[in-house]
């Protein structure tokens, strides 16, 4: 007896001192008056439900009352809404969205409930109140959403033209971001058009550039007027916020689409979601003079993204700033945006002197065991556990074999694009090459799209530490990259190849099996390209 | 008080005294011999073994480097002396370290399923030393490779950092599950051949 009268308070208290699971956004009790939405000082019918991490909206009815156009692709997995000229792609059950180019993480995960989907306050001031310039007030003691229109601001903005070994580089600076959609419908021409914002515009500056004819700024917009036969990609920088515009002549890399080649159904590379390595605390391999990989990752793939924007595709970065992103986010921002391609983007170091030159990764079978496809399988199946996991195991057993076939798919289909890669990098460069390896990278664990790590040299050897740091020199890596990626692109598509910088396609190609770390001896033959999604997705780790 | 009483108390003391004597002697002997028999098994019955020690070498592979290390029959205690071992440092040349030099051993286990797990320990440091893909592939696959292929009855293993399983050491490798060996970076060259 006395000896349980010890033990009880230990065991009441170990059962107290357990880690408790964060709370889930379960339903409490509203205000007795009910929660209300308001719309520009009236009353109106949106559903809202109130969970413990805040209140929840029914998107659809803010949709009619707004604007906006909504689309739900067929497995329910990806919800869009076009906003403006701006995407807004969610994955219910996940905080991750994406607005345009640009990742957020929301305070609680769009769910369904009623009126359809639901969603927190950030998720409206991130689309709604960022594209047009609408202002979302919750006060909790009233249980009142109040949405307003924001009024006009005057922003100054700043004009830059710098042009630069063949390519211009147009910037405008603003103190603020402003609300703003990009107009590329007129020929030779881009518009930055103003939502509810006016600009103050610089005093008119004479433009003398090859590739830029003129740039003209009233109140409403930006007009810049091309010359005949170049191109712009356009990219955000922050502190503070510029708008830069890349215009260079229309490359021989470039690959004709027509819209044939643009059918849904057709295989193809629409988007790509680069990967800047590390980030945040996780700084990565240090050179010798102090230099971190994860900023050199950041700076060579916000310059590979505003290449890729010749190609005519829609380019992705896991991260734009300096922050710590978990391995599993990655992957899921890519599959969330069913993008076609993944590329981490990394540097590398070692131990002993000696190691220089380049390598591409891809997954190794060890990393796809049955553990990894039943997580997968389960993650896909939805946050309330829905769908077939659990419920049948025949349904289950079916999703298995197609996740280990996707797998299979992804991984030929990775080791040809990681081939191409190395081709160019290597052959084109002149470097040192290390070749195409397989190993059991987080990062491309999950990813149910070809999927790539790039070493692109090693910040841990003096000389190779220097040139990733010279702009030249990277600009050489990016462009390499680029023309590897136009070259996977036209496989898949059946389109005529771009002048080819180095390797044959298939060549020296490593065979699935291959042990990590180490270059594979077989090489598949690039034969017939294969379609750019799997026979089923399945995969979708949140 | 009668004679007779008095010889009962005396006689009852003189057995309690040659009582607590005996017991004295006997617990003594007892806890003698059982420091003998701990002291017996902590004298070493093991033998000297050849083993194939796989460090970190120049141009970022692993190179093998021959070992003779003193272990006894337990895979356990050969998994511990083969990683103490790598921790110390190579002996030759165009060899180093994997890890820094205040990294410690901690627990070893070797479960039934031949995984064994392995944690490695750095007091005040959180956190594995930041580095590239190459340079975590080297100091993960040293400690795997030297164990996996020098212990038959560990085929894969988990490592820890500090007593607690990562997701991974610096940001690439999966740690998140058991890693078999990297055969072909860790092939010992022929002259290699343990003794």
């Amino acid at each position: 007896m006395a000896f349980l009268c010890l033990l009880l308070p230990v065991l009441v208290g170990a059962q107290g001192e357990r880690p408790q699971a964060p709370p889930a956004a379960s339903p409490v009790p509203a205000p007795t008056r009910g929660p209300s939405v308001t719309l520009e000082g009236r009353e109106v019918q949106v559903p809202v439900t109130i969970t413990s991490s805040g209140p929840m909206f029914g998107l659809s009815p803010l949709v009619d009352l707004i604007g906006g156009e909504l689309t739900s692709d067929e497995s329910g997995e990806s919800i869009s809404l076009r906003i403006a000229d701006k995407d807004v792609v969610i994955g219910p059950g996940n905080a991750i969205i994406t607005v345009g180019d640009a990742i957020f993480s929301l305070s609680q995960p769009p769910t369904q409930g009623e009126g359809g989907l639901q969603v927190p306050v950030d998720f409206l001031t991130r689309t709604y109140g960022d594209i047009l310039g609408y202002v979302f007030e919750w006060r909790p003691e009233t249980a009142r959403l109040t949405i307003a229109r924001r009024g006009e601001r005057e922003l100054a903005v700043s004009l830059d033209v710098v042009h630069l070994q063949g390519m211009t580089t147009v910037v405008l600076q603003f103190p603020e971001e402003p609300r703003y959609q990009i107009n590329r419908s007129q020929p030779g021409a881009i518009v930055v058009e103003m939502i509810s914002d006016r600009l103050t515009p610089p005093a008119p500056k004479e433009i003398q550039d090859p590739l830029v004819q003129a740039v003209a700024i009233d109140p409403q917009r930006v007009r810049i007027q091309l010359a005949p036969g170049v191109q712009a990609a356009s990219y955000v920088l922050e502190n503070p916020f510029r708008l830069v515009f890349d215009v260079h002549q229309t490359s021989s890399v470039d690959v004709p689409t027509g819209p044939a080649a643009r059918t849904e159904q057709a295989p193809g590379i629409r988007t790509i979601v680069i990967d800047p390595g590390h980030g945040g605390s996780e700084t990565g391999a240090i050179g010798p003079s102090g230099v971190p990989e994860k900023e050199l990752t950041l700076q060579l793939s916000r310059e590979l993204a505003a290449k890729l924007g010749r190609l005519g595709v829609r380019v992705l970065l896991t991260r734009n700033d300096d922050v710590v992103l978990p391995h599993d986010t990655r992957t899921a921002i890519a599959n969330q945006n069913k993008a076609d391609l993944f590329v981490s983007i990394h540097l590398n170091s070692s131990l002993g002197s000696g190691a220089y030159g380049t390598e591409t990764y891809f997954l190794s079978p060890q990393a796809t065991d049955s553990r990894a496809a039943r997580a997968a399988v389960a993650e896909n199946a939805g946050p309330a556990g829905a769908g077939t996991t659990g419920a049948d195991p025949a349904a289950q057993d079916l999703e298995l074999i197609l996740w280990d076939l996707a797998q299979s798919h992804h991984m030929a289909e990775s080791q040809r694009f990681a081939n191409l890669i190395q081709g160019e990098l290597n052959q084109t460069l002149q470097l040192r090459d290390r070749g195409v390896k397989q190993a059991p990278f987080r990062v491309l664990i999950g990813a149910t799209m070809p999927a790539v790590l790039v070493e692109l040299g090693f910040v841990s050897n003096p000389d190779e530490e220097k040139k990733l740091q010279d702009p030249a020199y990277r600009d050489q890596l990016v462009e390499a990259l680029t023309r590897a990626i136009a070259r996977y692109k036209s496989q898949v598509e059946h389109t005529p190849e771009p002048a080819a910088g180095g390797a044959q396609p298939g060549s020296a190609a490593p065979a699935p099996g291959q042990v990590p770390g180490q270059p594979a001896p077989a090489a598949p033959a690039p034969a017939a390209p294969a379609p750019s999604r799997p026979p089923a997705k399945v995969g979708r780790p949140a | 008080m009668s004679r007779r009483a008095a010889s009962f108390i005396l006689g009852f003391a003189l057995a309690l005294l040659v009582g607590a004597g005996l017991w004295w002697w006997l617990s003594g002997r007892v806890g003698l011999r059982h420091v003998g028999a701990t002291a017996e098994t902590e004298v070493p019955t093991g033998e000297k073994v050849g083993f194939n020690l796989y460090f970190p070498a120049d141009g970022g592979d692993l190179r093998s480097e021959p070992r003779e290390l003193q272990v006894t029959e337990a895979p356990k205690d050969r998994i511990r002396k083969v990683v103490e071992a790598l921790l110390a440092g190579p002996k030759g040349s165009g060899l180093v370290r994997p890890f820094p030099e205040e990294v410690t051993l901690g627990t070893v286990q070797l479960g039934k399923s031949g995984i064994a797990y392995v944690d490695l320990r750095w007091q005040d440091h959180p956190d594995p030393p930041p580095s590239g893909s190459t340079e975590e592939i080297q100091r993960v696959y040293s400690i795997v490779d030297s164990i996996v292929l020098n212990v038959p009855q560990a085929s894969r293993v988990v490592l820890l950092w500090n007593g607690t399983q990562r997701e991974t050491f610096s940001g690439h490798l999966d740690l998140s599950r058991p890693l078999g060996p990297d055969r072909g970076a860790a092939a010992p060259a022929a002259s290699d051949t343990p003794q």
